[in-house]
């Protein structure tokens, strides 16, 4: 008895499935794709050999711009709630719920705090244009500068939060400089850093190749 | 799919009868450059998720308040002091009397090989000492420099990081970011009018 043979079918592969599954992975990576944080400055980062990776979570960023222009961003919306609460109160500045609630939600910032009212107010699309000259440093008195008391009072912030059960981990200081900053703004930033008793922090780099792994050697001197 | 199929067949038997119809397309799209696209865009995404996070380089600069009992001498001829200059140019010199000034840049022959240069010298001069290390508390043995990196006002961030790299790139132990002095400056300018430290009075400076 010769075989049967079955009617060939068309020889193309039903794409439907697939597309399906592509078009779902797509969505999952587009969806937990963190959307790049709107900044106020572009800011170039010079290159290291360090390897350590930025944390996910807790970041309080000191973006220093090429002029040397000031900008702060931090991480988790309680802790900025909570903190715009305080400094509302403390300085008197007389803003609404609605203003508060704006500040949580937007991103970096570097105005004085007397302009921050106003800043929000603008729609976030134009709030880049707002003219700035960052916040105010003064490395004098640590009481007068405003950086420190951003500072100081977003670490307290985090804390209550942490306290209260919303975030789990303190601030990583993270200082985040174009690589043609001039070095006296950098500086400013350490030494309020250092001021307020932040000795640890970060400087946020590219990744360049090491030299001493890449030729399988170890630099002359250590650990021979 | 197996509608579509019906669905031509029966189109097929009215042909006969009254048109005359252009042979009917197949209804089914063919998917695959869209799935190409799909997996193209996943790639992507993938891709610039995982590498857009920068990496950071830990700093930890020296408590403010510095107590004169809590100073450690260090000897002389184990210090390096980078002056980091205007125009990528880092100015160096080794321990404080008879302190010559030499420049050089950051490249890898450069600054990386006075450092590299120095580190042999000090093993050369003290060998293996012991220490303790730092998280552990295990004792160890080798030889150490230290580092002193001033950044003047001409410096760029660039050049303050690539100076940190080097020290981690040549496994530099004690390093430290301080602030210029007016006498560096004044040696800077007059490399043979020779560096006047005191010692005294930069620890009282230091303190204060």
């Amino acid at each position: 008895m010769p075989k049967h043979k079955p009617k060939r079918g068309n020889p193309s592969i039903d794409m439907t499935a697939m597309c399906d599954v592509a078009f779902l992975l797509l969505t999952f990576f587009m969806l937990t794709a963190k959307a790049k944080p709107q900044e106020t400055v572009v800011v170039d980062t010079p290159s290291s050999i360090s390897e350590t990776k930025l944390p996910d979570a807790g970041i309080l960023t000191i973006l220093i711009s090429k002029e040397g222009k000031i900008f702060l961003d931090m991480a988790g919306q309680h802790t900025r709630k909570s903190l715009i609460e305080d400094i509302n109160s403390r300085f008197q500045m007389g803003m609404s719920e609605e203003q508060q609630i704006k500040f949580a939600n937007a991103g970096s910032f570097g105005i004085q705090r007397k302009q921050l009212k106003q800043w929000l107010d603008l729609p976030p699309g134009e709030r880049g244009t707002f003219p700035t000259e960052g916040i105010p440093v003064d490395t004098a008195d640590v009481n007068k500068s405003e950086l420190a008391d951003w500072i100081h009072n977003a670490r307290l912030a985090q804390f209550r939060m942490k306290q209260e059960g919303k975030v789990k981990e303190e601030y990583v200081m993270v200082v985040k400089a174009d690589k043609d900053t001039p070095y006296p703004a950098v500086q400013k930033v350490i030494n309020t850093l250092v001021d307020i008793n932040v000795n640890k922090f970060n400087l946020i780099t590219n990744t360049e190749s090491d030299p001493g792994k890449k030729k399988g050697e170890k630099p002359a001197g250590e650990g021979k | 799919m197996a509608e579509m199929q019906t669905a031509e067949s029966g189109g097929s038997k009215k042909k006969g009868g009254k048109k005359v119809r252009s042979k009917k397309m197949s209804t089914r799209v063919d998917l695959t450059p869209m799935v190409d696209l799909g997996f193209l865009l996943i790639t992507f995404f993938m891709l610039t998720t995982t590498l857009a996070k920068p990496q950071i380089m830990a700093l930890v600069m020296p408590e403010k308040d510095i107590k004169k009992e809590d100073i450690e001498p260090v000897k002389e001829s184990k210090v390096l002091t980078l002056l980091l200059g205007a125009n990528d140019k880092v100015y160096w010199y080794e321990g404080i009397t008879d302190a010559k000034l030499d420049s050089t840049n950051y490249a890898a022959e450069g600054l990386r090989q006075v450092i590299l240069n120095k580190k042999d010298k000090v093993k050369g001069q003290f060998g293996e000492e012991d220490y303790e290390d730092f998280k552990t508390k295990e004792p160890r043995k080798g030889s150490f420099i230290n580092v002193i990196i001033k950044p003047t006002k001409e410096a760029k961030y660039k050049n303050l990081v690539d100076a940190l790299d080097e020290m981690a790139i040549c496994k530099v132990r004690y390093y430290v970011i301080l602030d210029v002095s007016e006498l560096e400056l004044e040696f800077m300018k007059n490399p043979a009018g020779g560096l006047k430290f005191n010692v005294e009075e930069q620890i009282q400076a230091a303190t204060q």
